[in-house]
């Protein structure tokens, strides 16, 4: 894959360059701050971009903002951003434009670098990737769903899991259920939120979607 | 016929009060008169005829300035929209030392009644305030008094004059009527303008006022933030530096055992891994504690709608987008909120809550934050509790905080902080 790496301080870029080189990818433009992260996602188009929220020159969410931008201008441009914090108003902005491609992660994620590159690889392919910490909070807060009141206790830990991009297969397996188990648990939660597309694939970001966004 | 009516009542409040605003105004004048009766009634060739007259002179008037201006403030309050703030000193409290002795503020006393009696003298004696009434008490009299006279003495003269058969006495009679009438619904009037032009405290004292304040304030400040950083460091200490120092040892512990048991040294290092992973959580919540990232990033507004996202309560929040305010107030208001979300999860039980964030809309210059939950009520403020330290925190910044929280609820916080910079 052809990968951007934003990040402002030199150790982390330095190592997530030579980690993703170790495992084959090209990285093809490394940024500093925000205005260089949209330049490069722009010019260089990439397969995906691996982009830290905080960057200079203000230090604040220059990093989000420009992969916001860049989102704008490329729809589905993939895009995982890594992060010293998750927070559910961040990861609500960037799923709103609804064409997936997303992933949110803490930077400790790096530590297990398979699943790191695992979740970079499922963000490349239009796939959505987030955080435990994100989905974790939602499901604190999920009475506040209507919508996902109907889901039953099962079918919300199956959601849960396909949120952070797990295929049905490796849903299947965290939950010590067969995979066909799995897809009747996800066609009947498809059902009951009323999401009735064909392609699969867009039907789990258009599922992870009403999971985040209903408020 | 209802006009009538409420002329003759005009008539009759306004005469009461002016005979009320008379007879406060007039009863230093009335001690002077009463002394000078005094020293002729003594007789004028006794050399020390006037002793007894000037020491109740003096002592009448000192004693009398005081509840004179204080009943002129009460009239002024009761009767119009004027609330003139008296500004009299106040006493530091009077603490018990370790050898026994009660201090307060000034001396040292052997019991607390005798210290508290020697701190009120001595406050009484020493308030600037003092010269102020006296200043008032001398000059109430000419001013407010003679108004508010005209009406009683166009009445007495009514009185007095009407009953007397020759015809310039009736006539006297009836002028004193018309100008008693006319006169009682405005006479008692005058009174505010100048209670409040003589009686408001001085600049000197607001401002001694002002910089008593300022120091509790920088008190409880200090003691705020070096509980913080206590706090931060104990944190620190506990957490993450524990933590650090054990995946060293894991490590190197690993590098050892590289050779003879790669296996073991295998496990050490995935304990190393999941331990840096607690670590950064740990700093994380940490930071979170001190100044939460997305305050820094986007400021209140934004900060707060994630704490909604966060709070397990409904939470709607309504705010004007366009605010933004120093970082300091915006921490404190954060802080504030998040702490009367988490009271409410906690006490008192509430399901839902509704946040709104906006610029007071008179005077502009004010920025408000109202928390509202369903909850049970009943939320009280200890010394040591968190709604204490949400008013300390505001009043850092001349922040007010008002507490409606009824029991059986539900509990409505208003904060409020004056903010030049909107």
């Amino acid at each position: 894959m052809r990968i951007v790496v934003a990040e402002d301080l030199y150790l982390l870029r330095d190592g997530m360059v030579r980690l993703l080189e170790a495992y084959g990818h090209e990285v093809v433009a490394t940024a500093t701050t925000g205005a260089e992260t949209l330049q490069a996602l722009l010019r260089h188009r990439p397969d995906v971009a691996v982009v830290d929220v905080r960057m200079p020159p203000t230090q604040s969410d220059e990093g989000l903002r420009a992969a916001l931008a860049a989102r704008r201008e490329l729809p589905g441009l993939p895009v995982l951003i890594l992060s010293q914090y998750v927070e559910q108003l961040y990861a609500r902005e960037l799923l709103a434009d609804g064409s997936g491609g997303i992933g949110y992660f803490l930077k400790d994620s790096v530590f297990d670098a398979d699943q790191f590159i695992d979740a970079l690889e499922r963000v490349a392919a239009g796939g959505t990737a987030m955080d435990p910490a994100v989905i974790a909070k939602l499901l604190s807060s999920g009475s506040s769903n209507r919508r996902l009141e109907r889901l039953t206790e099962r079918e919300r830990s199956v959601l849960g899991l396909m949120a952070e991009g797990l295929s049905n297969h490796a849903i299947g397996q965290r939950l010590f259920l067969s995979d066909s188990a799995i897809s009747k648990y996800t066609t009947s939660l498809f059902g009951k939120l009323g999401i009735t597309d064909d392609d699969n694939n867009n039907r789990r970001v258009l599922a992870v979607l009403a999971y985040l966004n209903n408020p | 016929m209802r006009q009538l009516g409420s002329w003759l009542a005009r008539v009759g409040v306004g005469f009461v009060r002016a005979c009320v605003v008379t007879v406060v105004s007039l009863l230093v004048p009335a001690v002077w008169a009463a002394a000078v009766a005094l020293g002729i009634w003594w007789g004028a060739g006794n050399p020390w005829s006037w002793v007894a007259p000037f020491v109740l002179v003096c002592v009448g008037t000192l004693a009398l300035s005081r509840p004179v201006c204080r009943m002129v403030r009460f009239l002024v309050a009761r009767w119009t929209t004027s609330v003139i703030p008296a500004g009299y000193r106040q006493a530091p409290p009077v603490t018990q030392l370790s050898t026994g002795y009660w201090w307060n503020g000034f001396s040292y006393e052997r019991t607390s009644r005798d210290a508290l009696l020697d701190q009120r003298w001595r406050v009484r004696w020493i308030d600037p305030a003092n010269w102020r009434d006296l200043r008032f008490t001398a000059v109430a009299p000419l001013t407010a008094g003679v108004v508010a006279s005209l009406p009683p003495v166009g009445a007495a003269a009514a009185v007095l004059g009407l009953s007397q058969p020759a015809p310039f006495a009736r006539l006297v009679g009836a002028v004193g009527l018309v100008v008693a009438f006319t006169t009682a619904p405005y006479a008692w009037r005058f009174v505010e303008p100048v209670a409040v032009r003589f009686l408001r405290p001085t600049p000197a004292m607001a401002l001694a006022d002002r910089v008593d304040e300022l120091t509790a304030q920088r008190a409880d400040a200090t003691v705020a933030q070096a509980a913080e950083i206590r706090r931060i460091e104990r944190d620190l200490h506990d957490g993450a530096q524990a933590r650090l120092v054990s995946l060293g040892l894991s490590l190197a512990t690993a590098e050892k055992l590289m050779e003879t048991n790669p296996a073991q040294a295998k496990a050490l290092m995935r304990e190393a891994r999941a331990g840096a992973t607690a670590s950064l959580t740990e700093l994380r919540d940490l930071v979170r504690g001190i100044n939460p990232p997305v305050l820094n990033d986007r400021g209140l507004v934004d900060a707060v709608r994630a704490l909604a996202l966060d709070s397990p309560l409904e939470t709607d929040v309504s705010a004007d987008l366009r605010l933004r305010l120093d970082p300091p107030i915006e921490s404190a208001l954060y802080f504030g909120v998040a702490e009367l979300l988490t009271n409410a999860v906690k006490h008192a039980q509430a399901t839902r809550a509704r946040i709104s964030i906006a610029r007071d809309t008179t005077t502009t210059t004010t920025i408000v934050v109202d928390v509202e939950d369903d909850g049970r009520g009943g939320a009280g403020e200890r010394a040591d509790g968190g709604l204490a330290g949400l008013r300390r925190r505001l009043t850092a910044f001349d922040g007010t905080v008002e507490i409606t929280s009824p029991a059986g609820g539900p509990t409505r916080v208003r904060m409020m902080v004056p903010c030049e910079s909107l």
